[in-house]
């Protein structure tokens, strides 16, 4: 297994800075919001311990189907996910799974794919 | 492949943080981000439901009140909390903030940032708790 992770040439790797800006920006929303966000729509919301009409079907589309919905799913599923992804890919180098060029591709892409994903899924919701 | 790194230094077993604790912590902590995507991956499937129409979004809310899910949700409640713990220490040390000269104290930045977890709870509690 290689102790390096920049490959033979010791390429300048330019994109690191890009990566790790997103995993800290992630980081600081998986700390600072995800909290609450778990607790209010994953344990009160099936729990029943919302008022009834608090995220009713009407409700929820409107608040989430808006300008601040799309900030929110930002904030809330794309950055943390690239927080993720990052913390993944390296704890897969940590313990010796697979090869870390196509772990990072596999980790930034997937993350990418879904924060597309979620966005698309508000704007869907915003123009229909 | 580095050979020339692995050459200098032999490879590590892969069990080489369950030799002490500080590096135990360390795995735990990368491993908070795995019941949170576990929980981002519900959110997103909360989304289509809700797209789907009033019916699909009421079975949404009925498979996320289901034992084995809460249950998971649960451990991405607290996963947030242990990272948001070992991360609010980072942020003295990365950015120390100076007020009129005055450096502040570590505890004083790390407590403003569990404020800050506390005012988005209330703010969902102003958004979403009141009867």
């Amino acid at each position: 297994m290689s102790i390096s992770k920049h490959g033979a040439q010791h390429k300048q790797a330019f994109d690191e800075p890009l990566w790790w800006g997103l995993f800290s920006a992630g980081g600081v929303c998986f700390a600072v919001l995800l909290p609450a966000v778990i607790l209010f729509i994953a344990v009160l919301l099936p729990l029943g311990l919302l008022p009834a009409e608090a995220l009713s079907y009407e409700r929820a589309s409107a608040l989430l189907f808006s300008v601040p919905g799309f900030l929110f799913i930002g904030a809330v599923v794309c950055l943390p996910l690239f927080h993720a992804a990052h913390r993944l890919r390296h704890g897969l180098f940590d313990i010796s799974v697979g090869n870390d060029a196509t772990n990072k591709k596999l980790m930034y892409g997937g993350a990418a794919l879904l924060s597309l994903l979620a966005l698309g899924l508000v704007l869907a919701g915003m123009l229909g | 492949m580095d050979k020339s790194s692995s050459q200098r230094l032999p490879p590590l077993k892969r069990n080489w943080w369950l030799k002490h604790r500080f590096f135990k912590l360390y795995m735990l902590r990368e491993a908070t981000v795995l019941p949170l995507v576990f929980f981002t991956l519900c959110l997103l499937a909360g989304m289509v439901a809700l797209l789907q129409g009033a019916e699909s979004w009421q079975g949404w809310v009925a498979f996320m009140g289901s034992p084995i899910v809460l249950l998971l949700n649960l451990v991405a409640l607290a996963a947030s909390l242990f990272h948001a713990a070992t991360f609010f220490v980072l942020f003295p040390r990365v950015m120390p903030l100076r007020i009129a000269g005055h450096s502040l104290p570590d505890q004083v930045i790390v407590a403003g940032q569990w404020a800050g977890v506390v005012a988005v709870a209330l703010l969902f509690f102003w958004l979403l708790g009141r009867v």
